[in-house]
């Protein structure tokens, strides 16, 4: 189990167990997935997992939206997130140079 | 007749989830603007047969998904053309190109049928993949109603996006204005499928309801879910990273 405070939480409280669940929710492992899912709900909540799930599941399809209508990110939060873009490698995702922001 | 409900879960699914689910469902069956309802449910069934697709496995797997040729395994009920399209969205998103799209529109690919079709696959994801996540089977798929679509076109244009999209000022005083109402400053990916407004509208009520309201999502003095603004904004990030999507 993952405690409050852990470094991989990224500054975000319990930051590392919603990855974990996001992770595993699009991963093939269903031990893992549960295992995910009893962690969120045994130290948040199950309101909490229940709005993580709706989180994960609406951003897996909203993914599928903007990737297959080309549509751009707008200019405006594309230079706002120009520095940690590079940083964390989302510029070097397949689609980057077509959907990267707005021609 | 399918009712979807949570109720048996241990854990408290919001009341507003489980409505917007079951309005979904609803449309779901239902002649859309250029698909009947039995294609939509086909569609629907596809998207959930491209999971199982050993190609779509093997393209997945591959430096580039061009590198594989073959057939889908597909459920017989629609054209080659709408199962490659299905199938690619539905397990490589992050790999679309404009090419892949411009090769569909060569080969007899109708616009419009396909971002309604994209419209489908996204309900069915977004409900899927909530279902997934709380460890129940994905809900079976609603009996398709009578009835012709519509074949109604907005003034989109091709302007933003690979596919043709209605401006919110190109919006203004025709038929399909209210589907900015609200929205003066309309969101590059809410006019994504506005080529077929009311995929637009069906997809964003589950939005609305499972992220949040449009007024909501920079209301960092309140808080409207069981995890906060940053946890909400963690969770999206870490799936749109695993999904390599630029967006």
């Amino acid at each position: 189990m993952v405690g409050n405070g852990d470094p991989r939480d990224g500054g975000i409280e319990n930051g590392a167990r919603l990855i974990r669940f996001a992770t595993a929710v699009l991963g093939d492992d269903a031990g893992e997935l549960k295992a995910a899912r009893e962690d969120i709900a045994a130290v948040m909540g199950g309101a909490a997992l229940t709005d993580t799930a709706a989180v994960a599941a609406l951003f897996n399809a909203i993914d599928r939206v903007a990737d297959a209508t080309g549509i751009p990110l707008e200019d405006v939060k594309a230079e706002a997130t120009a520095d940690f873009r590079a940083d964390i490698g989302i510029d070097a995702f397949a689609a980057a140079d077509e959907k990267g922001h707005a021609a | 007749m399918t009712e979807i409900s949570y109720q048996k879960l241990p854990w408290e699914v919001r009341d507003d989830i489980t409505a917007a689910h079951r309005r979904a469902w609803q449309r779901l069956g239902q002649a859309g603007i250029w698909l009947t309802g039995a294609q939509r449910i086909a569609v629907a069934g596809e998207t959930r047969t491209a999971l199982d697709c050993q190609l779509c496995r093997d393209r997945k797997d591959a430096l580039s998904p061009n590198a594989v040729q073959g057939s889908h395994d597909h459920t017989g009920q629609l054209s080659d053309l709408e199962v490659e399209q299905i199938h690619r969205i539905a397990t490589d998103p992050g790999r679309l190109g404009r090419d892949w799209y411009e090769g569909l529109l060569a080969s007899g690919m109708v616009e419009e049928r396909y971002v309604e079709t994209l419209g489908v696959i996204a309900n069915i994801v977004a409900i899927d993949t909530f279902t997934h996540g709380l460890g129940l089977d994905p809900w079976p798929l609603p009996e398709a109603r009578p009835g012709e679509p519509t074949r109604k076109r907005p003034a989109a244009r091709r302007q933003l996006a690979w596919v043709p999209t209605l401006a919110p000022e190109d919006a203004i005083g025709t038929d399909d204005q209210d589907l900015y109402a609200g929205r003066p400053t309309a969101a590059n990916i809410y006019q994504a499928m506005s080529l077929v407004p009311a995929a637009v509208k069906g997809f964003f009520d589950l939005v609305v309801n499972q992220y949040l309201p449009p007024q909501a999502m920079r209301d960092f003095d309140n808080e409207y879910r069981a995890i906060n603004h940053a946890q909400i904004e963690l969770v999206a990030g870490r799936v749109s990273a695993l999904n390599q999507c630029v967006y």
